[in-house]
């Protein structure tokens, strides 16, 4: 059975990649939404397996999504891999204190995106 | 992942490429009007501002689209934007020179 996934970034142009990327080389159910706030409501309606969450958005950026995701016992279980382009170990660090599953960087491979989130996410 | 399945996904990506140009040509103009005005002293906040995310998002971008050379770049002007009090005034220069750099990466992608 395929996975599925939802997809949070703001950016249209990764946010098209991602998903073309899953859908193509992995054969992923995939969602997408534009915003943090669009994202928690996909969140519940699509039941997605993990969530792939761009870090830098405005209004409502990555880590304040998470938390939100964390709140509501309907996603709070949903295991999130972060998106980032920022590489600084500072930022790094606090990624990793926040609780997610995984920390994936931008540029990433759109050949093996899917095999990257699913080595993190124990699917292989 | 096939062979099939691989010259799929880069036909793909080379539609997305041409989809997304139009976005790409305006950060990299973002960064080149940004260059010139700080090399002039003209730098206002919004294009400082204009140019940090455009170069956050280039650098983010480019390598997915097989342009690891923009992303060095890219990362090499957000650095740049990004320090406090501004660009260094020796780089005024450099900033241009690699903003020049990434219009011809954008531009000639095959």
């Amino acid at each position: 059975m395929a996975h599925r996934i939802l997809i949070i970034d703001d950016e249209d142009d990764i946010r098209e990649v991602a998903a073309l990327s899953l859908e193509t080389v992995a054969g992923w159910d995939v969602a997408v939404a534009n915003s943090g706030a669009q994202g928690l409501v996909r969140a519940i309606e699509f039941k997605p397996e993990a969530i792939l969450l761009d870090v830098m958005m405005p209004e409502m950026d990555g880590p304040s999504t998470f938390r939100e995701l964390r709140k509501n016992p309907a996603t709070a279980r949903i295991p999130v891999v972060l998106l980032t382009a920022k590489v600084q170990p500072s930022d790094q660090r606090t990624f990793a204190d926040l609780g997610v599953e995984a920390v994936l960087f931008k540029p990433f491979d759109p050949m093996t995106l899917a095999t990257q989130i699913a080595e993190v996410l124990g699917w292989n | 992942m096939d062979a099939v399945q691989q010259a799929n996904l880069t036909a793909a990506l080379d539609r997305m490429w041409e989809q997304f140009l139009p976005q790409m040509r305006e950060r990299v103009a973002a960064l080149e009007v940004a260059a010139e005005a700080f090399a002039s002293d003209r730098l206002s906040l919004e294009q400082h501002q204009a140019a940090n995310a455009a170069a956050h998002k280039l650098a983010g971008v480019l390598g997915t689209f097989n342009l690891t050379r923009g992303t060095v770049l890219a990362r090499e002007l957000e650095v740049m934007y990004s320090r406090d009090g501004g660009p260094d005034p020796d780089l005024a220069t450099k900033l241009a020179e690699i903003a020049a750099e990434l219009r011809g990466i954008v531009e000639n992608r095959k």
